[in-house]
């Protein structure tokens, strides 16, 4: 059985420690606080990467505000093969509609699944839509996404912690690492 | 028709998304000969609409990428209006990995993922969504066909060959 020990000697190095996400969470969160006095905001947060980042902000922004949860598909997920398409496994829970509404990603690299979410969440008419990622892979990118708050902007590499996963695992470490490529090298 | 296991399955990929996609829409010359005949063009892989953005898969060895690079930037010279992302073998690997799929990674690139004929993959422009569509399964079947199959740099030059000698245009 795999412990928490197995899991950090996998890590070849921390690349962002808890004290610095918790001091950028703090920041991203008195900036979205005061762009948003006076605005109802409604933060929508994507599962499951950005669950941990979604419990920190939201206590780091000091205006009433309504949360809501999302899932989609991932390509390569057993549930996407039939279809082709993304699926939305989990739906909004209320109507955003006139509401500003505002984005928490764990992480951005190649924007597709941003830009499908975009597209979808445009589609409820909110007064406004923002993005939050609390990590920007830029090298990855494919698809031009406007992001308006950026935690860390971080180099090409597979991380892993507070909320990322490999194999679902790696997700309740309080640190983003980087995984040893021989962890995944020898998975397949 | 892909020429490559790898864009076949990055069509799928941008299909998933929604994303809008056309396959080699345009050829772009890239050097003339003194008649002012075009003696070398760069097709991009993808067009994305929505993006105007063209991407091209460069899934193949090294010395090939060199070329493909050189090529690359002529094109950027020529066109500097043109938004290009060349998309290396290490950024496809990286996406399989993202996807739980990196074992496919291995197959779908370099002269493994070259697709022979009874492989290709057709692509319908004019379906679903403003992309693509493909109409085979042909990326879980793609190993050891390189010596059967006509690689695209030698499609291209028979293709240029063809248009010097007054043919239709590939």
């Amino acid at each position: 059985m795999t412990t928490m020990t197995d899991l950090r000697s996998y890590i070849g190095e921390v690349l962002l420690t808890e004290d610095q996400i918790q001091s950028r969470v703090e920041e991203l969160g008195a900036q979205i606080s005061a762009d948003y006095e006076g605005r109802a905001l409604t933060l929508v947060s994507v599962l499951k990467g950005s669950l941990p980042f979604m419990a920190d902000l939201m206590r780091a922004i000091s205006r009433p505000l309504r949360i809501d949860l999302m899932e989609v598909s991932s390509y390569g997920g057993a549930t996407t093969e039939s279809s082709g398409l993304v699926r939305i496994l989990k739906d909004l829970s209320s109507t955003i509609e006139g509401e500003d509404v505002l984005i928490v990603e764990d992480i951005i690299d190649t924007g597709l699944t941003l830009n499908y979410l975009v597209r979808y969440l445009r589609g409820k008419k909110p007064a406004s839509l923002r993005i939050c990622t609390l990590l920007d892979k830029p090298a990855r990118r494919l698809v031009e996404i406007d992001v308006d708050y950026t935690g860390f902007t971080i180099p090409d590499q597979f991380v892993v912690g507070y909320g990322l996963d490999y194999g679902e695992l790696y997700r309740n470490l309080r640190f983003v690492g980087v995984l040893r490529p021989e962890v995944y090298s020898t998975a397949e | 028709m892909f020429a490559h296991a790898s864009e076949a399955e990055m069509s799928r990929i941008l299909e998933f998304y929604g994303v809008a996609w056309r396959y080699e829409p345009t050829t772009f010359p890239i050097l003339w000969n003194l008649d002012g005949d075009v003696v070398e063009s760069f097709s991009p892989d993808f067009y994305l609409p929505e993006f105007d953005l063209y991407l091209e898969m460069t899934t193949l060895k090294q010395s090939l990428v060199r070329k493909k690079n050189r090529k690359l930037r002529r094109l950027r010279e020529l066109y500097p209006d043109i938004r290009i992302k060349l998309f290396y073998a290490r950024d496809f690997r990286a996406m399989m990995l993202k996807y739980g799929r990196l074992g496919l990674a291995q197959s779908l690139s370099g002269t493994l993922g070259q697709l022979g004929p009874a492989d290709r993959v057709a692509v319908d422009p004019e379906t679903s969504g403003g992309g693509g569509t493909n109409l085979a399964t042909a990326a879980s079947a793609t190993t050891g066909q390189e010596a059967a199959v006509p690689s695209r740099r030698r499609q291209r030059s028979a293709a240029r060959a063809e248009r010097r000698d007054g043919g239709v245009p590939a």
